[in-house]
């Protein structure tokens, strides 16, 4: 599904990614860790298509298509999901609205009709349901005065909204007490079948407690430095990166 | 006179013109108008640093050279009609060229409180002569020099008036010479009496100098809420002089919004003369092409407890230009004035200006003031999340300017006055954007 080869990448012309190479395929999970500052966000910016964050080097397949083609807009529309680590605060857009719009949009660009707004509204209730969000949520504006674990909450309803072939969920678990991570992780889980797959950018082991991966990898200066399977998170937890990043 | 740099030829065609308005036989208010010459010449037209005009560029309106506005021309009901808010439709003031047409107004509800301003009681007519002889802005005076009759809307103690009245402007265009309409309404509430209005200017065509005045007297406990919606055709002038004076809490709550013309000016002056009166004065326009709006604003704290709350908002786009000049004085003895003001500007070209003079001189001390002004272009991050959920980069951007200018028009109490600036004043920015 998604094909990353020896990517480069600068934000204001420092090099942040030094080569990064990574193959996901449908139906997988791809648990993405290391330290602060190591490049994990920039990684999730340049595949979401980030004007700020520019590739150098390598490039990016997605199904067969140079990803570097595409703006945020085509990126989105073509399946790509990321969920921000901070997600943006939005004032005066309606939080349902606006999640109407982008539903929407992804229909018609799919070439079918727009969804009448009392079924959309229906389905919305329904999504907000299942990660236990109060109905006042609707009427909000975008992220505007939400807390952290409340935008987080709300960057996973979109992303049952917008059912993406490819998401990229950056830090979606920091900022969430347990009860909030388990209905988050059980929203994620609902969401998965065996034609998408799942970047999960973590610190804390804790997450794929509940979301299990079949890839973990160890990010360090902008380079991929270890990947093995959900047995490397524990060996993450129990001793910390310094053992991995020595290494390189 | 010393003040004056344009050339006093700007005035005297004025003067000119005021002879022929006297040919044609006595008007109805000859020595208010008179009042308001000898102000006007007195005044002269601003030179381009003047305080009042400091981002008005008056040069291309003072050399126009104006004809006295022919009172024939024929608006029809239908016009009429379609500028009339569903809700309006039994209380409807229709001014023609900046005169009052009884045919095309609708006012049976109404009726008894309307009175012709030269027949006003003899307080008001010394209230009108004294305020002409101490006119500040020159196009007031001019607009008083000019003004035919006047409409009093009076409102007695302890009166509602049920529904919303509105007040039309309409203005035509002409072929021959553009022509100076100036309307001159008077409102003025009894003890808690209350009403609410929506005013709005429309125009057939271009080529005309729309130039009101209005004088806003609230008695204690009385209640305003005044929407006025300015969509003039683009190449006219527009300017407005609104007073208002509040005796104890008294309330006035205003929005205005403008799509611009290519010289728009409202000038705003309040008095909080008493104790607990609240002033709401909120501004919301939409500007494109060479459009512009430009307000200017004295608000007068002269007692205790007063609240006056202001917040403007722009969005500028081509080479359009709006400006903000505002000060709140707040005087000696008027102890705990609560005040804001606040500006917003969301610039979408290099070419678009923005000019802003915020302004507060307190002299009591114990007062909460805050005023503050931002100048912004579309946030690149909210853009960009946007466009991450799939939404183009067109249509994220019109979404984030709604959602500015919406946060004003939302203030607005009548809904078909916001679902119609939803309409038009944002659907400009469709047309025009990225
Ligand atoms: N917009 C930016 N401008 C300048 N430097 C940046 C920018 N974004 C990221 N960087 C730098 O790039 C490096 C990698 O940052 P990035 O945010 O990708 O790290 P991260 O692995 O996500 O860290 P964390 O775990 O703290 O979220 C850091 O040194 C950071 O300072
Ligand atoms: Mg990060």
């Amino acid at each position: 599904m998604l094909e990353i080869k020896d990517l480069h990448a600068s934000v204001e012309g420092n090099e942040i990614l030094k080569g990064i190479s990574l193959s996901i395929k449908k139906g997988e999970i791809h648990a993405v860790m290391g330290p602060n500052g190591s490049g994990k966000s920039t990684l999730a910016k340049i595949l979401s298509g980030h004007p700020s964050y520019e590739p150098t080097g390598g490039e990016i397949l997605l199904e067969g298509k140079n990803l570097f083609d595409m703006d945020a807009e085509e990126r989105s529309l073509s399946g790509i999901f990321m969920g921000f680590q901070y997600p943006v605060e939005v004032p005066g857009v309606n939080n349902a609205e606006f999640l109407r719009m982008a539903f929407n949009a992804r229909r018609v660009c799919a070439g079918e009709e727009e969804m009448d707004p009392l079924d959309f509204d229906e389905l919305l209730s329904e999504k907000m349901k299942m990660l236990k969000m109060e109905n006042k949520y609707k009427e909000r504006s975008l992220n505007d005065g939400f807390s952290g674990g409340e935008k987080k909450k709300n960057e996973i309803l979109q992303m049952a909204i917008l059912e993406p072939k490819l998401a990229i969920l950056d830090e979606t678990d920091s900022g969430l007490d347990i009860d909030a991570l388990r209905i988050v992780a059980e929203g994620v889980n609902s969401l998965r079948n065996e034609n998408n797959a799942l970047i999960l950018i973590t610190h804390y082991q804790r997450l794929l407690d509940y979301i299990k991966p079949d890839f973990v990898h160890v990010m360090h200066n902008g380079l991929i430095v270890k990947s093995g399977d959900k047995a490397l998170a524990h060996e993450l937890e129990a001793q910390g990166y310094d053992w991995v990043t020595a290494e390189n | 006179m010393s003040d004056t740099l344009v050339e006093s030829s700007a005035e005297s065609a004025f003067l000119d013109l005021h002879k022929k308005l006297l040919e044609q036989g006595r008007p109805a208010l000859v020595e208010l108008q008179e009042a308001a010459l000898n102000r006007f010449e007195l005044l002269g037209f601003p030179h381009s640093k003047h305080e009042m005009y400091t981002f008005v560029n008056i040069k291309g309106l003072v050399a126009t050279s104006f004809s006295l506005p022919d009172g024939g021309v024929n608006v029809s009901e239908d016009f009429v009609a379609g500028h009339i808010y569903p809700d309006c439709e039994r209380q409807c003031l229709v001014f023609v060229d900046g005169v009052f047409n009884r045919g095309l107004s609708r006012f049976e509800g109404v009726s008894a409180n309307l009175v012709s301003l030269s027949e006003a009681d003899q307080e008001l007519k010394d209230y009108l002569s004294k305020t002409a002889e101490n006119e500040n802005d020159v196009f007031a005076a001019l607009s008083t020099a000019f003004c035919s009759e006047g409409l009093v809307f009076k409102v007695d103690d302890n009166t509602q008036i049920s529904g919303t009245v509105q007040v039309l402007f309409v203005s035509t265009g002409r072929s021959v010479g553009p022509a100076m309409h100036a309307p001159r309404l008077v409102w003025q509430l009894g003890k808690l009496a209350e009403v609410k209005v929506i005013e709005k200017f429309v125009g057939t065509e271009g080529g005309y100098f729309i130039n009101s005045v209005q004088d806003w007297l609230l008695a204690e406990g009385a209640g305003v809420s005044f929407t006025q919606v300015q969509v003039d055709s683009f190449d006219s002038w527009h300017f407005s002089k609104t007073r208002v004076h509040l005796n104890r809490n008294a309330r006035f709550y205003s929005s205005n919004a403008s799509s611009g013309t290519q010289l728009a000016r409202h000038h705003y002056e309040v008095w909080l003369k008493e104790e607990g009166s609240e002033l709401r004065l909120n501004g919301v326009s939409v500007l494109d092409g060479k459009e512009q709006v430009h307000n200017f604003i004295r608000i007068h704290h002269e007692a205790p407890q007063c609240i006056s709350h202001q917040h403007f908002k722009n969005v500028v786009n081509g080479h359009a230009r709006s400006s903000f000049d505002g000060t709140v004085i707040v005087n000696e003895g008027a102890q705990l004035t609560n005040s804001d003001q606040l500006i917003n500007n969301l610039m979408l070209s290099n070419d678009c200006h923005a000019n802003n003079k915020p302004n507060l001189m307190i002299f009591a001390d114990d007062v909460k003031c805050t005023h503050g002004v931002t100048i912004g272009q579309i946030d690149e991050d909210q853009w960009f999340y946007l466009q991450t959920r799939g939404l183009s980069a067109k249509s994220s951007k019109e979404l984030l300017t709604r959602s500015f200018a919406q946060s004003i028009i939302q203030t607005i109490e009548f809904p078909e006055v916001v679902e119609e600036l939803n309409g038009t004043l944002l659907k400009k920015l469709e047309a025009t954007n990225v």
